[in-house]
């Protein structure tokens, strides 16, 4: 369980301000909604958050610890786990082999033990093979497990992320676009795994463009435009606020 | 005597300038790093010297005829080793993969063609006149070095930064897919680059042939090497940062071998690189963006 | 009889020798790094041995051991360096360090044997002693890339920043790289002196690093079993036929080239590839086959 705080973030690229004096939270056990029009700097907190880039100001702690100065795989350490809004896969590997690679951190199987062929390492072999296919059928994957990840269907990929992101076993899941492309259907199916993942006591964040879904998952939802926070409420709230309406030309949110 | 090896050091570091300019020209347009420049500068030395052994042509025609050669020969290295990786989008790597490659098959040809011999200018190719100004010793062959480079210089100058051909080519370099859809046609940008870069190499092999009277297919992969630490120290891809770093290195190396060992003399310019690329990658001379680690930026 | 089955026994001897090269090559590569330093390594590995040899009176082991340490800390040094930088910038640097170490190894005559490099070295290994090392590197490298340490490697070639957004250290694993690479290549440095009996310092020159990349490309970059395969056949190709040992740069010029346009995953990778592309399609048209043959209900 880990609480994820941002206090006054802003970042400018070049003089042109990004993202703007911005404070959320993401709370463990909750799914937050962070929208906007596109370019509203939505990508550019999540890259903040994951140390991919520098904070021109502000702050972002989780729990009470400081994270906005560490280094990306530090901050991965500590739980923040990411999807990519233009599928980041590794395509030349299978889809396990793309999920093997999520459990780096956690997994125990070492050189030496493997080298010398020590017994130990067949049972965390075993394990892991065991939590990879926990995470195959909780997206109903099974069949594609040594399949070639990008050679898959757009929707199919995006599962695999996900995957890999939970792989690494986050505190805070952050999600950027998880459903783009995919059918209601689908997209349900999976906002009900991240209601699942949340009640479990995840953070989770999700960027989406999808409307409807944020309105029936989210607890809370951040509008941001052009960098600034606009609105924050609960997505009833959010829904009505003329200021988000007429950020989206009153065209999906009605 | 100090002056006397300054002057050498200018002949020296013009010519490594105009061969690295070419190699920097094909990195800060197009992002390759044509490691086959080498062998390009080595078949322009060919040429010139089969032009005055062959058919007896003058200095000044061997070169133009070597500049040419070796120009269209650049422009087929595009075609046959970059050309089919470009229409993959095939990452950087396969492009210094593919021109290690052609400049292998290059080196061996000459090899066929030269069997294996150390070729030289017949006797009085050049005529070997002394001329002493300011009281140093300066020859004509030294002269017309540091008067063609000069001259080459500055009209390559001249055509990337005031025609709009070279507008054309600054365009592409700063990002091709724009550049194209403005209307810049970007395979007339790669011919142009490719016919330039390979000239100016072709220059320097006849160049460099005539000076040390030596010519042989083994005489590119000195100066492909050396020419690493001028892109780098000028900052890969820019042209201005090139024919100072140029001159730096003749300074340099002529300095070396002056005061401290012959022998030493690649070690120091090699150490100087491996140290510029520790301190300051992007060279001192240059802006051009790296491709970074990924950290926090 | 002996005759041939001595001739069969020495090409054997060379492809193992080329493979050890290869395997070291094929670390850094595997993990990213454009780093082409294994004949630099190799022959610090193999100056190691020899002086260890000549002047200690070292047998095979503790000379081995001494080359393999060497190897290893000198590839550790270099990549607290070079771990900072990548792509082409690794490559430059690393083709640095080759000209670096050359030009000292001809200049340390006392040292080194300058020129003639060192000779009158005890023969201490034979074929079982280099099936043994190249069986052992390849069982470690197989064992490590099963890992998690390999499946680190990969996503950093793949992707750096999906690796480190997963956690893993890009630095910390290409620094680890860089010393395996070192490990390997001064033990086969070492294997190549007590073999050859002698150490030639242009061996470990500009051409060993073209060679060597040669055989990784052709082999692949992922599997342990591509720079095996690849320095296997461009090892045995001149053998098979004269002509294509006269014109050895021609065969490794055109392998870079074809290669890398048409199979830029080499060999071995390939066919894995094509493989579980295969079973892909499997995959995919199995969830069709299962809905006609339920048929409509």
């Amino acid at each position: 369980m880990a609480r994820l705080e941002l206090e006054g973030v802003s970042r400018y690229f070049f003089g042109v301000q990004a993202v703007k004096d911005l404070s959320m939270v993401v709370p463990p056990g909750r799914v937050t909604g962070l929208i906007g029009p596109n370019g509203a700097g939505k990508t550019t907190v999540v890259n903040l958050i994951t140390g991919l880039l520098k904070l021109s100001a502000g702050r972002i702690a989780l729990d009470d610890r400081d994270i906005g100065e560490l280094q990306p795989h530090q901050v991965a350490r500590l739980g923040v786990s990411r999807t990519f809004q233009n599928i980041r896969l590794l395509k030349e590997a299978s889809v396990v082999d793309n999920i093997v690679v999520g459990f780096h951190v956690s997994d125990s199987t070492s050189f030496l033990a493997q080298a010398l062929g020590l017994p130990s390492v067949r049972k965390t072999r075993a394990a892991l093979a065991g939590r990879v296919h926990e995470l195959l059928a909780q997206f109903a994957m099974e069949t594609y497990a040594e399949c070639l990840a990008g050679e898959l269907s757009y929707g199919h990929q995006r599962r695999v992320e996900i995957m890999r992101a939970l792989a690494l076993g986050p505190n805070v899941l952050l999600l950027d676009e998880p459903v783009a492309g995919m059918n209601d259907v689908e997209a349900h199916e999976l906002g009900a795994i991240f209601r699942a993942l949340a009640e479990r006591g995840l953070a989770v964040l999700v960027i989406e463009h999808n409307m409807e879904l944020v309105m029936s998952l989210c607890d809370e939802v951040y509008v941001l435009e052009s960098g600034e926070l606009i609105c924050q409420g609960i997505p009833e709230q959010v829904r009505s606020d003329p200021r988000v309406v007429e950020a989206y030309l009153g065209a999906e949110v009605c | 005597m100090i002056a006397q090896q300054l002057l050498n050091a200018l002949v020296v570091g013009s010519v490594y300038a105009l061969f690295a300019l070419g190699f920097t020209l094909i990195f800060g347009v197009h992002h390759i790093l044509n490691l086959a420049h080498g062998a390009v500068f080595m078949w322009g030395a060919f040429v010139g010297l089969y032009a005055v052994t062959l058919l007896h042509a003058p200095f000044i025609v061997a070169l133009l005829c070597a500049s040419l050669a070796a120009g269209l020969l650049s422009v087929a290295l595009d075609w046959v080793a970059f050309r089919p990786l470009r229409s993959r989008g095939a990452p950087e790597f396969s492009a210094i993969i593919s021109s290690i490659g052609a400049g292998l098959i290059l080196m061996n040809i000459a090899q066929r063609v030269s069997q294996t011999r150390v070729m030289r200018y017949p006797f009085g190719t050049f005529p070997i006149e002394v001329y002493t100004i300011f009281g140093l010793r300066v020859t004509l062959l030294q002269l017309v070095i540091i008067g063609s480079v000069a001259i080459i210089v500055a009209a390559l100058f001249a055509y990337i930064f005031y025609t709009g051909f070279g507008r054309q080519i600054r365009a592409v370099a700063i990002n091709e897919r724009t550049a194209s859809l403005l209307g810049v046609s970007p395979s007339r940008v790669y011919f142009q680059t490719f016919f330039i870069s390979g000239a100016l190499a072709g220059a320097a092999g006849v160049l460099i042939g005539i000076a040390f009277n030596s010519v042989s297919f083994l005489m590119g992969e000195p100066y492909m090497l050396r020419a690493f630490v001028v892109i780098v120290l000028g900052g890969l891809g820019s042209i201005g940062g090139a024919v100072i770093a140029g001159l730096l290195l003749g300074l340099i190396q002529t300095m070396t071998i002056a005061y401290v060992s012959t022998a030493l003399s690649d070690a120091v310019l090699f150490s100087l690189l491996f140290l510029i690329l520790l301190v300051r990658p992007t060279g001192f001379f240059g802006t051009l963006r790296m491709e970074r680690r990924v950290t926090r930026e | 009889m002996t005759g041939a089955l001595a001739g069969y026994q020495s090409v054997l001897n060379l492809v193992l020798l080329n493979c050890g090269l290869a395997l070291s090559q094929f670390v850094v590569l595997r993990a990213g790094v454009f780093s082409v330093a294994t004949p630099a390594l190799a022959s610090i590995g193999a100056y190691v041995a020899g002086i260890a040899a000549l002047s200690f009176g070292a047998g095979a082991a503790a000379g081995l051991l001494a080359a393999t340490a060497a190897g290893t800390l000198t590839g550790l040094l270099l990549s607290l360096p070079l771990a900072r930088l990548r792509g082409v910038f690794q490559a430059i640097a690393t083709v640095a360090l080759v000209q670096i170490v050359l030009s000292l190894a001809l200049y340390a005559t006392d040292l080194t044997g300058g020129a003639n490099g060192l000779n009158g070295i005890p023969k201490l290994i034979g074929t079982p002693e280099l099936l043994l090392s190249v069986a052992a590197t390849v069982y470690l490298l197989g064992s490590l890339g099963r890992s998690r340490i390999g499946h680190a490697f990969d996503a950093i070639r793949q992707d750096e920043t999906v690796a480190v957004t997963l956690g893993i250290s890009a630095v910390a694993h290409q620094a680890l790289a860089f010393a395996l690479s070192g490990a390997i290549a001064g033990l086969t440095g070492g294997l190549m002196a007590y073999h050859n009996r002698s150490v030639i310092p242009e061996e470990f020159g500009f051409s060993m690093l073209v060679t060597v990349l040669a055989y990784v490309v052709l082999g692949g970059r992922r599997s342990v079993l591509g720079p095996l395969a690849g320095a296997t056949i461009l090892t045995l190709l001149p053998e098979l036929a004269r002509p294509l040992a006269d014109n050895r740069l021609i065969v490794h010029g055109a392998v870079l080239m074809l290669v890398i346009a048409y199979l830029p995953h080499g060999i071995v990778d390939t066919l894995q590839i094509a493989r579980r592309r295969r079973m892909t399609a499997a995959a995919r048209a199995q969830p069709v086959a299962k809905e006609a043959a339920n048929g409509p209900a």
